[in-house]
């Protein structure tokens, strides 16, 4: 099967007059999240818009974005979230903004936020036969001709390619929180009348995930308002070596007996003191966690202040990139061997190729390695 | 239908059809009542041969397929407080008229929808639904008078569209009656129905796709706290100026209103809300939520509002104040009755960091026509009203209004924005259609509206200008299939 993979609007006008002439069947593919929705069709090429990934206009203050439909939702939530706004999709970040609308995928914060559909303010179609239409305007408001852009929203690639799109952004919430609770749909009823303005409620079939936002006071209110109305405990956990407790609030008290972890938040000031703590536990265990990157599965890492970390290529010329929060400081730089005894990192296989400064880092010391 | 058919004939055919369906009370044809229906609250004036009054589904279907047999244009019609012509009837129509089909079908706050007849009048509902703790966000400032089926067919606006969208974010289906008298159910009690979105096509379609005779709306809860402020500026820039860097500042406020100071003058004249009439601008804003959203929302409005050197604010300290300063805004069209007996009002869209320098432009427009132009708007959504005052009796008035008008739309244009944010473009802009779309453009919407009517009898000569048609559909204007198709590539798909 062909691949066309058009790098402009001209392109895709091009292509689609061609294959329509030719009687060739396009499948429009962006970044394949949703691609297995609709019936499976037989297609004699797949046109990918991933080309058209340019952010045409993006006026802050205006609260509209105008990007091509190839671009990653994820890179449109970089783009927005520097200037603390957002497109309310929550799709995965390798998917288009052409495929998110194409599927008329919406948030599950719905309820709050609006439906995808609430969000597309102009189109630009290539229609099969290559004719460019745009429908709609840059503008938050419109009234101005029949809703054609409407149309196109879940219609699963069959009126058109999506070439170009005007989203209506908003501000990013100051602050989230995601309350789970036990029960089912039941539950979730009696939440979406406890909770003032939710931004989402999920029913799962034993449990209920409930999704808040917007202003601090407005978020804890809310979180109040249903965490006061459930039964339970508040459990205090005692830590070892520091005067200092966890406190959890649980519906389901029977359920605990013991704990192996806990999670928690990165703002929790517990941690502050729990940071200080390490080296007064160092030598009873280190906590050691592995994950495989890659340009298909699209994940990054992020490394955490005060832990170490290392690559181990798996293929043949990989590129990683990788970048620092501080500025670099040679004199503070601290690094250990990849075979250093304490650690014992388990590698699927030993590396091949090691830099002459990497394989002659000392053994771990704490009072060095910690000491910067 | 024989094209010989003489036309009083096939009116008094269909009139006798009719008055069977509907008794005769409810079919109008005297000269009063037609002279009464052949107009909206636009400027245009029309014509038609038949009003009908029908009071049920059944009652309008019959009305539908009695205008098809006998060769009759369908104009659909709420309450009349249309701004650009979409219920103005043309020619030998059939106006029907939906405002006796006003029950209120169901109400299910569990899950937050309602079920109404398109006669419905807009705050009726949202006053309905009060006990409820919810409201139906959408509140034109026609909202007394206007109907949920005008509203679904403009796509209606309003102030509080700002933070909870326009109409067709909050209409979750509609049962449309088709040209041929079929009737469907277009969307569902979902939050969002699988398959092509032809609610969307529907809802500010501008009675051209058909009739809508009940509409599934989604429920909006009313917020636990709010606050009305009022601030005002000595100039014109300044509060345009506080727009933007209330967006900027990441609040989107329920609403942002500003008027101008000849609007103020005339709504405080009215209303008497003690609006500062010295003032050159003054701006409304509304937030909500929970009493620490409003905390918030209100701080950051404030230190917008004071880096932009306003001048003064006033904070409704309770719902009777709140309901006054509303009162002023809401009313402002009215009360401009009291500078000259006509106006023209505008309702272009721009992009909202254009604001101030397309006021200037505005103002700059009406002093070299010599016209006398007020502002009030809904500026939080760049969605403006400019409106011109004057005597269309004195002659050659009507003549420098309209070439003022132009030269606003074409203004709005250049700025980015669009011809229409709430109101439709009906007659009185359809011709301005070309500044803002492409010929492939206005295909693409003729194609759609054919879709719907093959025939072109619902609401005919509305929204696309003369000209546009949709070459894909033979049928649509009596062409043979195959000559039409003869004219696309071989064998391409269309």
């Amino acid at each position: 099967m062909d691949l066309i993979h058009p790098h402009s609007v001209p392109d895709v006008v091009e292509t689609l007059r061609e294959a329509s002439a030719r009687r060739r069947r396009l499948l429009v593919a962006g970044g394949r999240a949703h691609i297995d929705k609709g019936n499976p069709c037989e297609v004699d090429a797949e046109l990918w818009t991933t080309m058209l990934d340019e952010l045409v206009a993006y006026e802050p203050a205006e609260m509209v974005a105008v990007v091509g439909a190839g671009m990653r939702v994820g890179d449109l939530a970089r783009a927005l979230g520097e200037h603390g706004q957002e497109w309310p999709v929550d799709a995965p970040p390798q998917a288009t903004v052409g495929g998110v609308i194409a599927a008329g995928a919406s948030s599950p914060r719905r309820l709050s936020v609006g439906a995808v559909r609430d969000t597309v303010l102009e189109v630009e179609l290539v229609t099969g036969d290559g004719r460019l239409v745009r429908s709609g305007a840059r503008t938050v408001k419109n009234v101005t001709g029949y809703d054609v852009h409407k149309l196109v929203v879940g219609s699963l690639g069959t009126l058109g390619v999506i070439v170009r799109v005007a989203l209506k952004v908003r501000p990013l919430p100051a602050l989230r929180r995601t309350v789970r609770a036990p029960g089912g749909p039941e539950a979730a009823r009696g939440a979406l009348q406890a909770v003032p303005l939710p931004a989402g409620v999920l029913a799962l079939p034993d449990e209920v995930e409930i999704r808040l936002e917007g202003w601090p006071e407005r978020v804890k209110v809310m979180q109040r308002n249903w965490i006061g109305r459930s039964e339970g405990a508040l459990i205090r956990f005692a830590i070892e070596g520091l005067d200092a407790e966890l406190e959890v609030f649980t519906t389901r008290p029977d359920t605990i007996y013991g704990a192996t972890f806990m999670v928690i938040a990165p703002e929790h000031p517990v941690l502050e003191s729990m940071a200080r703590l390490r080296p007064a536990v160092e030598g009873r265990g280190v906590l050691e966690m592995a994950a495989e990157l890659s340009a298909e599965n699209h994940r990054a890492m992020l490394v955490p202040p005060g832990c170490a970390h290392g690559f181990l290529t798996l293929e043949p010329d990989s590129l990683v990139l990788y970048f620092v929060s501080a500025a670099h400081d040679p004199a503070r730089e601290r690094g250990v061997r990849w075979n250093d005894p304490t650690f014992a990192i388990a590698w699927p296989f030993e590396p091949r190729v090691v830099s002459a400064r990497d394989r002659a880092h000392p053994d771990f010391a704490p009072n060095f390695h910690l000491a910067a | 239908m024989e094209a010989s058919t003489r036309s009083e004939d096939r009116v008094a055919r269909a009139r006798e059809a009719l008055e069977e369906v509907l008794g005769p009370e409810r079919v109008l044809a005297d000269p009063l009542a037609l002279a009464l229906y052949a107009r909206d609250a636009s400027m245009v004036e029309g014509g038609c041969a038949l009003v009908a009054l029908p009071s049920s589904v059944d009652e309008v279907v019959a009305c539908v397929r009695v205008a098809a047999e006998h060769g009759l244009p369908i104009v659909p019609r709420g309450s009349g407080t249309g701004l650009a012509g979409g219920a103005t009837p043309i020619g030998e129509a059939l106006v029907v008229v939906t405002t006796k089909m006003d029950r209120i079908l169901e109400i299910r706050p569990e899950d937050r929808l309602a079920w109404v007849e398109p006669g419905v009048r807009n705050l009726d509902l949202a006053n309905a639904l009060a006990p409820y703790g919810f409201t139906y966000a959408p509140d034109p400032s026609s909202q007394q008078t206007c109907s949920i089926g005008g509203n679904v067919s403009t796509n209606a606006g309003g102030p509080h569209c700002l933070a909870y969208g326009v109409t067709s974010n909050h209409v979750l289906a509609v049962d449309l009656v088709l040209p041929d008298g079929t009737l469907e159910r277009l969307g569902s009690e979902a939050p969002e129905a699988a398959g092509y979105d032809l609610r969307g096509a529907v809802v500010g379609s501008e009675g051209t796709l058909g009739v809508v005779v009940a509409a599934c709306v989604r429920l909006t809860p009313l917020p636990p706290a709010l606050r009305t402020m009022l601030f005002d500026f000595e100039t014109v820039e300044d509060c345009a100026a506080t727009v933007s860097a209330i967006i900027a500042s990441g609040v989107v406020p329920a609403a942002v209103e500003m008027m101008d100071r000849g609007i103020v003058v005339a709504a405080e004249r009215f209303a008497h809300a003690g609006y500062p009439t010295d003032a050159a601008a003054i701006l409304i804003v509304e937030v909500d939520g929970t009493q620490g959203a409003v905390e918030a929302q209100s701080r950051a409005v404030l230190e917008a509002a004071r880096a932009n050197r306003c001048r003064s604010v006033r904070v409704a300290a309770d719902e009777t104040e709140r309901a006054l300063i509303w009162k002023g805004r809401k009313s402002a069209f009215g009360a401009v009755a009291q500078i000259a007996p006509h106006y023209h009002l505008h309702d272009c869209v721009v992009p909202r960091t254009k604001l101030a320098p397309v006021l200037t432009g505005i103002y700059a427009i009406a002093e070299r026509y010599g016209l006398v132009i007020t502002n009030v708007f809904h500026a939080g959504d760049g969605n403006l009203h400019p409106l011109l005052s004057f005597d269309r009796r004195v002659p050659g008035t009507l003549e420098r209004v309209l070439r003022a008008s132009e030269e606003i739309v074409r203004l709005c244009v250049e700025a980015g924005g669009a011809l229409s944010g709430e109101h439709g473009i009906g007659l009185e802009k359809r011709e301005f259609m070309p500044l803002v779309f492409t010929a492939e453009d206005l295909t693409a919407q003729a194609c759609v509206r054919a879709a719907f009517d093959p025939e072109g009898r619902m609401n005919p000569h509305k929204v696309l200008p003369a000209g546009a048609r949709c070459g894909d559909f033979a049928m649509a204007f009596g062409q043979d299939a195959a000559e039409a198709a003869a004219r696309l590539p071989e064998g391409a798909w269309i």
